[in-house]
């Protein structure tokens, strides 16, 4: 909100500190200057007016009261001197009814006769035009100008235009002001030609026949002051924030008036702002103000108290300051205080300040005329606890450093998904997709129901510059409910399509770091309810499992999802469920000792029928094997010339040792038999000696 | 041959010698089974007592000093023989090194693991809390009054629900706006004292650009106890800062406003490039805004079910605050653009 600097130093005697000084001292006592700018003989300050302080603040008389809390400058008074015209009675111009007084707990009027409208005088239009606003006549920038002088929003009304009847007793018609919700079907034309079609329920000021005003928010194009006004009817009022606020988001129109009703203001003010503009009215057009202030107050707003605990000011500070100076600053921001015992005060709340309701408030504003600078840093005392574990977080670390080591990046991605992901993946299908309803774009109106759909946008850009990717992340999906996933993606230029193998072996290494055992890949099925999401190669999928449980998924993406995402390199994905991995970590890992007797190793080729799995022979010369085979690698899966049509050689690396003894040949060759044996059990598989 | 003239040459000898070959010759030559100094043992047994004796002191003095030499001269060729190859063997220094490949975390991994550590230090656990949050642990909880201008502060994304509106606060959802909710969170399951930071990824309805993320993070602290003061928070806070971009800094306290704290600060502190003095990145104030904190409010700890500060000194008080990680990574590893932080660009990722 800008503020003149000229106009703040109208409200004292004494000379303000320099524009900049001022600054700094608002900045770290009240509220941030944002910005300060030399105009013209001027300086316009834009200041941060925190919410809680709009309704005292919204106002240059407001940042004026800080200013002299903090300088110790005195601030002249507002109250201002009418000179009522005896003989005309305001409330025979008007008659004021308030049909909603919780919507509207004050409404205050007068009556100006006789006035001229003509342009502002030239401090009057300078002092508008330095804050922002555009000089229109005298009416209204004196309307406008109290407002940013008090931060009171008033309207100014031309009577002559208001709908009435005709008085009785005097010649003049009366008219009727009433403040009500709107009717069905009701429309106002605003000041600035505007038409508002008003729903049901919008507070509005109207006369007999129509609206004249929407309360609080803008002035009706039917009562508007123009060249021709002679009599004005001068409206300043209390609406209730959040009638104000609701009304200004269903017509969707905000003004400064709407600003400041919506923040609050005190009931009490009413009276002071209409006073000082009747008075400016009258000193500017030589305008007759008639007698009486027409006031409907259902409940006249009085000053609250609260109790102040001056060892709580310094136990919640942590700095004693003295009694003499807490009271000190109370008065000089306008509180009265009254001494209850040696250390309880109790504290009388000014009605314009809103913002203070418990000690706490009190306490701040001690702390911030005090200056938080002088607040010492002490480290608190507390009690030497060692802090919880978070077994989550430390697993996520864990891992993250593995995949690391590995020779994965990772990636941040948002946690939004567009519209095309949805029917991309096909995840429309499912109503556990969460939708957001004021997207910024159709580009991330849904929570990711994956990980997937983001890397794999990373994995197309990243292809542009780099012949391998390797990448992961760890984060929050939402699918059903909120759940933290784990999903990496490797691609390469040139494939080997070894990379299933590759990623397969990392998943190994990563599960063997966290102390998992019983890992086992099943063969990828689509299940009715997964098949929604057709990410995967049906093929080249598999489910991971540990002790029987489906943990995630290891696979290369379907052609299709590569196809539509414009992506030429095959690419292979791992999808883990964070939380279950977490669960099965274990950081109890032990060693094994290493046997000094010397290993022998020999090695074993099989010929087996094209699509056996490697799995099946393995655990056969595992089981058979026994304790005396320490290992079993394979090293070539071979099919083509030399082997018969139909047919895969697997060769095997076996080794043997034992643990107390060096093996004798015998003993090997002895095992070695019984391994062919075992194998040849099966009349399909073939050892080739 | 006498034993001196056998000396002799046998030394001029083995000084010619130019490799391990000719050396080997000169041995046998002397050595060897029809060598010459062999002889001379061979013949002794000719020769009387005394002269055997003599004689025999004498070969086989004069044999101990030839094996002597030959060894000596064996390992000097050989030196020099290592030395010619580790001269062959010479390689180009200055060509460059073989490129490693790993992998890398993430810059907001990075300081979120340095600012845990930081804390983790000064005895706080660290907790979460849901991404999606209720309005009322969002909101409500934290002393936002219904229907008031300061909930227009954070710009919320609202989840789609069927008829939201006559929904209560607690089953209306929201994408949180910020890691405070997490305060209530924990104190409804821990009774103070107690002192927890919190990160996690937070949600705001703006328009991007280099410095605003629709999704980025935060980091909440909060340190509850009998006796926790602003001057605490003073303390904890700066010592963060200094060992979080180890070096000597000083912060200030702008008085600020969020519902859930009371009084409400603004951290500021001091530019990290200026040291204070003024310069681009402070805007020529000398300070960074870094931070929103202030006094636990007390409609916060009844909302947990935990009883504030008591006029006769019963209750609880503490200190929160809340943190943007992106903004304090970017400082601290001179980020130019927050959007870099959710690009997936390896170009970027993979820097540090």
């Amino acid at each position: 909100m800008l503020f003149s600097y000229n106009w703040l130093q109208s409200f004292f005697k004494g000379k303000l500190p320099k524009p900049e000084k001022l600054a700094e001292f608002l900045t770290m006592h009240s509220f941030e200057v944002e910005n300060l700018k030399k105009v013209k003989g001027d300086w316009i300050f834009d200041i941060a007016v925190l919410p809680n302080r709009a309704p005292d603040c919204f106002s240059h008389l407001g940042i004026a009261r800080e200013i002299s809390v903090l300088t110790g400058l005195t601030l002249s008074s507002l109250l201002s001197e009418i000179k009522e015209d005896k003989d005309i009675k305001a409330k025979d111009f008007v008659l004021v009814e308030v049909k909603d007084k919780i919507a509207c707990p004050r409404y205050t009027a007068r009556v100006i006769t006789d006035i001229k409208v003509a342009p502002s005088p030239k401090w009057l239009k300078d002092r508008l035009k330095s804050c922002g606003l555009r000089p229109i006549n005298n009416i209204v920038d004196i309307v406008n100008y109290v407002m940013l002088e008090t931060g009171q929003p008033l309207h100014a009304f031309d009577f002559e235009k208001i709908s009435g009847v005709q008085n009785q007793k005097s010649k003049l018609k009366t008219k009727n002001i009433v403040i009500r919700k709107t009717k069905k079907g009701e429309e106002i034309v605003t000041l600035d030609e505007e038409k508002y079609d008003l729903d049901e329920n919008i507070l509005i000021i109207a006369d007999i026949e129509q609206p004249l005003a929407i309360a609080g928010i803008k002035g009706g194009k039917k009562a508007e002051i123009d060249e021709k006004t002679k009599i004005v009817v001068l409206e300043s009022a209390n609406f209730y924030p959040q009638v104000i606020r609701k009304g200004s988001r269903i017509i969707n129109l905000r003004t400064d008036a709407s600003l400041r009703f919506e923040h609050g203001i005190d009931p009490n003010l009413t009276e002071i702002a209409i006073n000082r503009a009747a008075s400016l009215i009258q000193e500017i057009t030589g305008g007759k103000v008639t007698k009486g202030l027409i006031d409907f107050y259902s409940k006249k707003v009085l000053p609250k108290k609260i109790k102040l605990d001056l060892d709580y000011v310094e136990g919640l500070l942590g700095v004693k300051i003295p009694k003499k100076e807490i009271k000190n600053i109370l008065k000089r921001l306008g509180f009265k205080i009254e001494e209850v015992s040696s250390q309880q005060l109790l504290v009388e709340i000014p009605t314009f300040r809103l913002d203070i309701s418990i000690p706490e408030d009190l306490i701040e504003e001690v702390g911030r005329i005090y200056g938080y600078e002088k607040i010492p840093k002490v480290f608190p005392r507390a009690a030497l606890v060692p802090s919880a574990k978070n077994s989550e977080l430390f697993w996520e670390r864990k891992i993250k450093n593995i995949l690391k080591e590995t020779g994965f990046s990772e990636v941040y991605n948002y946690s939004f998904i567009g519209q095309k992901d949805i029917s991309l993946y096909q995840f429309a299908r499912s109503k556990e997709v969460i939708e957001i309803e004021n997207p910024i774009s159709s580009f991330n109106r849904y929570l990711r129901p994956s990980l997937i759909p983001n890397l794999l946008k990373n994995t197309k850009e990243n292809l542009k510059w780099f012949d391998e990717i390797k990448i992961f992340e760890l984060g929050k999906i939402f699918y059903k409910k909120e759940k933290k996933m784990l999903s990496g993606v490797l691609a390469k230029k040139e494939s080997k399509d070894e990379e299933f193998f590759e990623l397969k072996g990392i998943i190994d290494f990563l599960l063997n770091k966290l102390g998992i055992s019983n890992v086992y890949y099943d063969q990828y099925k689509q299940t009715p309810e997964a098949s929604s999401i057709k990410i995967w190669h049906s093929a080249k999928c598999a489910e991971i499992k540990i002790d029987g449980e489906e943990i995630g998924f290891l696979g290369e993406i379907h052609p299709t999802i590569l196809e539509k995402t414009g992506i030429k390199e095959k690419v292979f994905v791992f999808d883990i469920d964070f939380e279950k991995l977490a669960k099965l970590s274990s950081e109890e890992q032990e060693y094994q000792p290493v046997s000094i007797h010397p290993s022998a190793i020999r090695d074993l080729a099989v010929l087996v029928p094209g699509g056996t799995k490697v799995e099946e022979v393995l655990n056969k010369i595992e089981v058979t094997g026994g304790e005396l085979v320490r290992d079993v690698d394979l090293f070539d899966i071979y099919s083509g010339e030399e082997i018969p049509e139909g047919k895969e050689n697997f060769a095997f690396h076996i080794i043997y040792q034992a643990e107390d003894r060096t093996l004798s040949s015998k003993e090997i060759d002895k095992i070695y038999q019984k391994i062919i044996k075992v194998l040849e059990e099966n009349p399909e598989w073939e050892v080739r000696k | 041959m006498d034993l001196k003239n056998i000396k002799i040459e046998t030394q001029k000898e083995i000084k010619n010698a130019k490799n391990i070959k000719a050396l080997d010759e000169i041995f046998r030559k002397y050595l060897g089974k029809k060598g010459e100094i062999t002889q001379i043992f061979d013949s002794l047994k000719k020769l009387s007592e005394e002269k055997k004796r003599k004689i025999g002191r004498q070969a086989n003095l004069l044999k101990n000093e030839f094996k002597e030499e030959i060894k000596k001269k064996l390992e000097k060729i050989k030196k020099e023989e290592r030395e010619l190859k580790l001269k062959k063997e010479k390689i180009d220094i200055s060509r460059p090194g073989k490129k490693i490949e790993s992998g890398h975390l993430h810059p907001l991994t990075l300081i979120q693991r340095e600012i845990e550590e930081i804390f983790n230090s000064m005895g706080f656990e660290i907790a979460e809390g849901p991404e999606i949050e209720s309005e009322w642990y969002n909101f409500d909880g934290l002393n936002f009054p219904p229907d008031h201008p300061a909930r227009e502060m954070q710009d919320t994304f609202f989840l789609k629900q069927k008829n939201r509106e006559k929904l209560p606060p607690s089953k209306k959802f929201v994408l949180r706006t910020h890691t405070s909710p997490a305060q209530i969170r924990y104190m409804e399951k821990h009774q103070p004292p107690l002192r927890i930071i919190v990160p996690g990824r937070v949600f705001r309805h703006e328009a991007t650009d280099a410095g605003h993320e629709s999704n980025f993070y935060h980091l909440e602290g909060l340190m509850v106890g009998k006796d926790i003061s602003v001057a605490n928070f003073k303390a904890i806070i700066e010592e963060f800062l200094r060992r979080l971009f180890k070096t000597d800094l000083e912060i200030r306290l702008r008085p600020s406003y969020f519902p859930f704290v009371e009084p409400g600060f603004e951290i500021d502190m001091t530019c990290l490039i200026c040291k204070g003095k003024g310069c681009f990145l402070c805007s020529k104030t000398g300070w960074l805004e870094l931070m929103g904190a202030g006094m636990v409010h007390p409609n916060v700890f009844k909302n947990s079910g935990l009883i504030p500060h008591q006029l006769n000194n019963e209750g609880w008080q503490g200190f929160a605050f809340g943190i943007g990680l992106d903004r304090l990574s970017m400082m601290k590893y001179k980020i130019n653009d927050i959007r870099l932080f959710y690009s997936g660009n390896l170009r970027f990722l993979k820097q540090i």
